[in-house]
């Protein structure tokens, strides 16, 4: 570890992997209660369910988010963290918030807890993803602006690379999305279309920005390769990503009542997203292949490598399959969305993040890398749970192509329940895909109790 | 006057000025049709692949980069020309 | 580490003028327009009366001229790449400020046009023709600005002495760039001002 202060990441990766640990167990409960529908209710009812699940995702990483910025800033500002006091206080309070949020959706009907926390002052509750109360959603912008404090002062006292510049664009831009959350209009037109400025903006815009400076961060270290070309694929990256990203957006746009050019636009650029994506593939090949030396944590490069391609192929593949009007005319909604959304945030997000984790935390434990024992098993774990994703979405996809089928292309159209009892083999078939996933994760969390020979600082 | 024409990118510059010249007299005289399109396509061709090869100086780059944006100069007329072949049946 | 070395014969030989990445770059921004001009080709296809009819509302005038502007500006920028083969400092810079009049020029033009339409009261829910031509433009529009953005640059660096006999990479990376945005308006024009 070069700067002290890059040990406040620990505790941000140890809470990611945790809350993705949980994420992953509500994703079973959920498939299960796909086939079973009675499962586990009135315990926890399917839609409470989905909400942790995809709550837990966003929360895990942002945790991940924080602590490579945390592990990353001072690496590259070349200076101790401006505050890493407040970096910890940070943490608990996120943690402690996170929690009791999830405690709140589990343990009270959602109604209730609408009235308990106030959403009768600002009504920002009840929209997808954003289902968060108002004291978390309060504490979510103090503790992202407190945290955007903490590393802006950093790279102002430090040097200033191309990296950070980008990240800090990344976390700047997520934060201020993320207001879009209390802006809760009237008009359910309006609504929808200023959620996505959240939603879209995240994950199809700054986020690829966090993305991106991780990546060219962890392929400098692990490669050699000059600075300079890598900073170089990062602006070309970054630009493609904002310009297709962000009219992107039109393909949302198609049917909640916004004007009809939107369809042109957003099916134009939208079909353009692919692009970065695959730009950021070429570019971890490229720079791997001429890397300058041998790093001796060959997981983290693995990772790199996997999030480059998984990205690629969920956000950007599965993305464009439904993503031009005439085709989401039909797929709308469907199972084709739920395949697109797994692969993507596994291969682009949860990656990334399992990225960053793989490099940064052999190095907070004082060695360079982990044992080799260790490393294989974090790249078995990287196997069994790439390839469980790459079935889950092989899975969705036959699910919501058949659905597409029987319910919307057909002459005799099928009502949904119909049509999702004839599917059910397809959602057993994704509930063991998604065991095998969680095996994967077990398998990951133990590589970090192997011990073995340790490859010195 | 001869040196200056020894330069391929003055040579390039006098002609697409007089391309552009006749494409904007073709729109004048209010051509239209199957020869009117091909005339139009084969004129944004011609200029296109002086850009290229001229201005961007792709004539001495590896052949693959030639291929490639000669090739998409190619595509785009095709599919203009499919198009506009589709409307007129 | 051992870079691959280059036989200087042929390197002089085949040569890609600029970066590698700015042409990954252009290559990406041809792919968006190729779309664009795609798009606009079919859906005119199927509504070819409603085409040809407010095509004829569109200011040819104006569209050659701005042909003519941005050749001439991408013709400015070539001479200012041969001026630094050359080691001939200031005309690299004075050529590259010709070129952003050049850009200057076209975004004058536009803006006067533009004018006349939007006074008329179009907009891009007006039809699809206008939804076209509004939303073609105007994405040339932007690159047009990028491209000025990036000449300043050049221009900038270039009376810093930036450029020269064995430093023109920059230089031509901006250059290609440039070139781009004037060979996307020479399909653009034909296309939206002239065939029907």
């Amino acid at each position: 570890m070069q700067y002290k202060s890059q040990a406040v990441a620990k505790p941000y990766f140890i809470a990611a992997i945790g809350l993705f640990v949980g994420q992953i167990l509500f994703g079973l409960i959920m498939g299960l209660q796909y086939v079973l529908g009675d499962f586990l209710f009135p315990a926890i009812p399917f839609n409470v369910a989905r909400m942790v699940h995809t709550n837990l995702l966003i929360v895990w990483l942002l945790f991940g988010f924080m602590g490579g910025a945390y592990f990353l800033i001072p690496e590259e500002s070349e200076t101790e963290l401006f505050s890493p006091k407040l970096a910890l206080i940070m943490f608990w309070i996120f943690l402690v918030a996170g929690a009791a949020t999830i405690v709140g959706y589990l343990a009270v009907p959602y109604a209730t807890l609408a009235e308990l926390t106030g959403n009768n002052i600002i009504e920002t509750m009840g929209r997808e993803f954003l289902e968060q109360p108002l004291p978390t959603k309060v504490g979510i912008v103090a503790v992202a602006l407190v945290f955007l404090f903490n590393i802006t002062m950093t790279v102002l006292k430090g040097k200033k690379t191309a990296i950070s510049l980008v990240l800090l664009i990344g976390l700047w831009g997520l934060a201020v999305f993320y207001l879009f959350s209390f802006y809760n209009p009237a008009n359910v037109v309006l609504d929808k279309f200023f959620w996505w400025w959240t939603v879209h903006l995240w994950v199809e815009g700054v986020w690829e920005l966090i993305l991106g400076s991780f990546l060219a961060f962890v392929l400098i270290k692990t490669t050699g390769v000059d600075r300079e070309v890598i900073e170089k694929w990062l602006y070309v990256i970054v630009t493609l990503t904002l310009i297709s990203g962000i009219i992107g957006t039109g393909h949302h746009y198609f049917w909640i009542g916004t004007p009809e050019y939107w369809q042109w636009w957003g099916s134009i650029f939208s079909a353009l997203e692919p692009i970065p994506f695959f730009a950021m593939t070429v570019f971890a090949f490229n720079m791997v292949n001429r890397r300058r030396r041998e790093h001796p944590n060959k997981a983290a490069v693995l990772w790199a490598l996997g999030t480059g391609v998984m990205a690629f192929l969920g956000a950007g593949v599965w993305g464009f399959l439904h993503t031009l009007a005439p085709v989401n005319y039909y797929t709308h909604g469907t199972q084709i969305t739920a395949a697109h959304g797994h692969m993507a945030f596994y291969g682009a997000y949860a990656m990334v993040n399992l990225m960053i984790i793989s490099y940064a935390m052999p190095i907070l434990r004082g060695r360079a890398a982990n044992s080799n024992r260790s490393q294989v098993l974090e790249m078995w774990s990287f196997w069994l749970m790439t390839v469980s994703i790459v079935f889950i979405t092989l899975f969705l996809t036959a699910a919501g192509i058949l659905q597409v089928w029987l319910q919307r292309v057909s002459d005799t159209p099928l009502p949904f329940m119909v049509a999702q009892d004839k599917i059910a083999l397809f959602y057993w078939m994704r509930e063991w895909a998604g065991v095998a996933f969680l095996i994967g994760l077990i398998v990951y969390i133990t590589s970090f109790f192997v011990s073995g020979e340790e490859k010195a600082s | 006057m001869i040196n200056t024409l020894k330069n391929p990118a003055n040579r390039a510059w006098i002609v697409l000025m007089i391309a552009t010249g006749i494409t904007w007299y073709l729109g004048e005289i209010g051509a239209a049709g199957t020869a009117a399109i091909v005339a139009m396509l084969l004129i944004a061709f011609v200029k296109g692949r002086l850009v290229i090869l001229d201005f961007m100086e792709l004539r001495a780059a590896p052949l693959m980069w030639r291929v490639l944006l000669e090739g998409w100069l190619i595509l785009v007329s095709s599919l203009i020309l499919i198009a506009y072949w589709i409307s007129l049946k | 580490m051992n870079t691959i070395a280059l036989d200087p014969a042929e390197h002089h030989v085949k040569r890609l003028p600029g970066d590698l990445a700015i042409w990954f770059f252009i290559l990406a921004e041809m792919v968006a327009f190729a779309v664009f001009f795609s798009s606009y080709a079919f859906a005119r296809a199927k509504n070819v009366e409603m085409f040809n009819l407010y095509q004829q509302t569109l200011d040819r005038n104006l569209g050659a001229l701005n042909t003519l502007l941005l050749i001439t500006g991408s013709w400015f920028v070539v001479l200012a790449v041969q001026a630094a083969h050359r080691d001939d400092q200031k005309s690299i810079s004075r050529n590259i400020l010709f070129g952003f009049l050049c850009g200057g020029g076209f975004l004058t033009v536009k803006v006067i046009e533009y004018a006349a339409k939007f006074g008329a009261g179009i907009s891009l829910s007006t039809n699809t023709f206008y939804m076209f031509y509004i939303s073609l433009t105007f994405f040339h529009f932007m690159h047009v600005i990028l491209g000025m953005v990036i000449l300043a640059v050049l221009w900038k660096q270039s009376r810093d002495g930036a450029y020269g006999a064995h430093n023109a990479h920059g230089l031509e990376s901006g250059a290609a760039y440039w070139h781009m945005v004037d060979l996307l308006w020479i399909v653009l024009f034909p296309l939206v001002y002239v065939m029907r």
